[in-house]
């Protein structure tokens, strides 16, 4: 790990408190799907179908009919490719969020960028918070949250920069290192001033990690929750999925779904997701499981 | 002396906590509730609520289902039952809970009776109800035949519906000699659990009386025959 790894303080342990988006807040019990909507033509799941940006809204009337909590939305594929400068950027995910934003005044809108200059022009065009998926590879970011009052996530990407893969990757323990890390930028977050209760920390599955460190972060996922720290899951259709399961792009919606429902039961809040519907119906089973939620109608053997 | 009766089932899914999310056939509880409310506006000094239970015993007028017995959850359904102290029987507990949703805040008596005990005890218990000095309302908790449709729990006999009108014409002629009249053997055999609290209600009245009756609600949406009645005794 080289870069993107903070200096100064990591973030203490605290007691799980209300996570708070845009106006809205969430409780530690509750369960929140994020929704992906992708402004690229290459994204590895289904790439470019939303693309057109008459497609991407339709779809975000759906995955709001659908259940989502927020909406997360990205201009630059993760994997290498042609290169997506800064001004690109900002041109395929602003004026697309500013339109999300007068059709759902409310809707929680992240932006899924490492870049701080993407980060500001989201955020003044609605969004509410930054999705820094790459593990703090640019330093301004949180900075960037602080001014303008957005929440931030804080991933562990192994150290890698925006865009690569993998290479060889090994850690004495992934679970640490990871804690580490996505602590480490909670703090830096802290300092730079952003909200406490608007940090998010994702282990980020695939990213910096071989599918034996992704299997071993969603086994030991309890470890973060019990930080108190709100923990995003960001699991959907990944390649450690398709490798677990000997399954391509389009038959991962069950590994997926277990997934979910394993980091659920240890305590996940925000779940990144494809399907939403699918997500959203096996939290529920969770939730009601776990005690959260009651069965929607409960009949038999009650007649 | 009884001055009014009714006659209520209890399907678990009446206490409300028990279905979860979304309230489970609103007809029947408005039914057992104007059954409740008409009950009580007749002046009485005590209502005595009999129902089938593991075995005849009379139960503390503060009981309550212990809910935690049919739906456990964390954090429990709430409900004031209070640990450790046994739960009513299903008929007292929906019965008793019935009277608590009317605002029903006077003297109460809960009586179980065995759900297998013979027409001639039920009758003498009845009777010995009605003989008490004082005013009493009576609400009659019990269920109509498991095996009226191949989706019931007890699946499909199909002796289930003449058993059930002949149980419903009873109640809405206010013929006690006909439930008095039910078959033990054949009532056990459909499953009927309310056979034993019914024939208290005629026995009560009397087994040989015709009152005007009141059929407020007669239905099966589950297999299960729920009738819900008001006897008016004048």
């Amino acid at each position: 790990m080289t870069s993107g790894h903070p200096t100064g303080g990591a973030a203490a342990p605290r007691e799980p408190g209300p996570l708070r988006l845009g106006s809205k807040e969430f409780g530690p019990r509750d369960r929140l799907v994020m929704a992906i909507v992708n402004r690229t033509p290459d994204s590895f799941y289904r790439p470019g179908v939303t693309w057109d940006e008459g497609a991407a809204l339709a779809r975000v009337d759906e995955v709001v009919a659908e259940g989502a909590d927020i909406l997360d939305v990205g201009g630059v594929p993760a994997k290498p490719g042609q290169e997506v400068t800064a001004h690109e950027e900002i041109r395929r995910v602003v004026p697309f969020i500013a339109a999300v934003r007068a059709a759902y005044p409310d809707l929680v809108i992240s932006a899924d960028t490492w870049r701080h200059d993407v980060g500001r022009a989201a955020c003044e065009a609605g969004a509410n918070l930054l999705n820094d998926t790459w593990g703090g590879w640019d330093p301004k970011l949180p900075d960037v949250a602080a001014e303008l009052g957005a929440g931030l996530v804080c991933s562990h990407a192994g150290g890698l920069p925006p865009r690569t893969r993998p290479f060889r990757v090994w850690y004495d323990d992934v679970v640490a290192d990871v804690l580490d890390t996505v602590l480490g930028l909670a703090g830096r977050a802290l300092r730079a001033g952003v909200d406490q209760a608007r940090i998010i920390i994702d282990p980020a599955h695939d990213f910096g990690k071989n599918s034996w460190h992704s299997l071993e972060v969603t086994r030991r996922l309890s470890e973060l929750t019990t930080t108190g720290w709100p923990v995003l899951l960001s699991a959907s259709h990944k390649d450690f999925v398709g490798e677990t399961l000997d399954a391509g792009i389009e038959e991962r919606l069950a590994g997926t779904l277990a997934t979910t429902a394993v980091a659920a039961w240890q305590g996940a809040r925000v779940f990144r997701a494809h399907n939403v519907a699918q997500t959203r119906q096996a939290l529920d089973m969770v939730a009601a499981i776990q005690g959260d939620l009651l069965p929607a109608r409960a009949v038999r053997g009650l007649t | 002396m009884i001055t009014a009766a009714a006659v209520v089932p209890s399907p678990p899914l009446l206490a409300r906590q028990l279905t979860g999310r979304q309230v489970v056939l609103p007809e029947l509880r408005e039914a057992c509730a104007v059954a409740a409310g008409r009950l009580l506006a007749r002046p009485a000094d005590v209502v005595v609520v009999v129902g089938a239970g593991p075995q005849a015993a009379a139960w503390e007028p503060d009981g309550q289902l212990n809910l935690a017995a049919w739906g456990p959850t964390r954090g429990g359904l709430g409900g004031r039952s209070e640990p450790g102290k046994p739960g009513l029987p299903l008929a007292l507990g929906i019965g008793a809970a019935l009277l608590d949703e009317a605002g029903y805040a006077g003297r109460r008596e809960l009586r179980a009776i065995d759900g297998g005990a013979s027409t001639p005890d039920c009758l003498a218990i009845g009777a010995e109800v009605a003989r008490l000095d004082t005013s009493v309302a009576l609400l009659v908790v019990g269920d109509g035949s498991a095996r009226c449709t191949p989706a019931a729990p007890g699946y499909f006999d199909e002796r289930a519906e003449a058993f059930t009108a002949s149980v419903e014409t009873a109640l809405r002629t206010g013929d006690m000699a006909a439930l008095a009249g039910l078959d033990v053997a054949l009532a056990a055999e459909l499953m009927a659990t309310g056979r034993a609290a019914w024939q208290v209600l005629a026995g009560a009245i009397g087994p040989r009386r015709r009152v005007p009756g009141d059929v407020l609600y007669a239905d099966a949406p589950f297999g299960v025959s729920y009738l819900v009645a008001l006897l008016d005794l004048g």
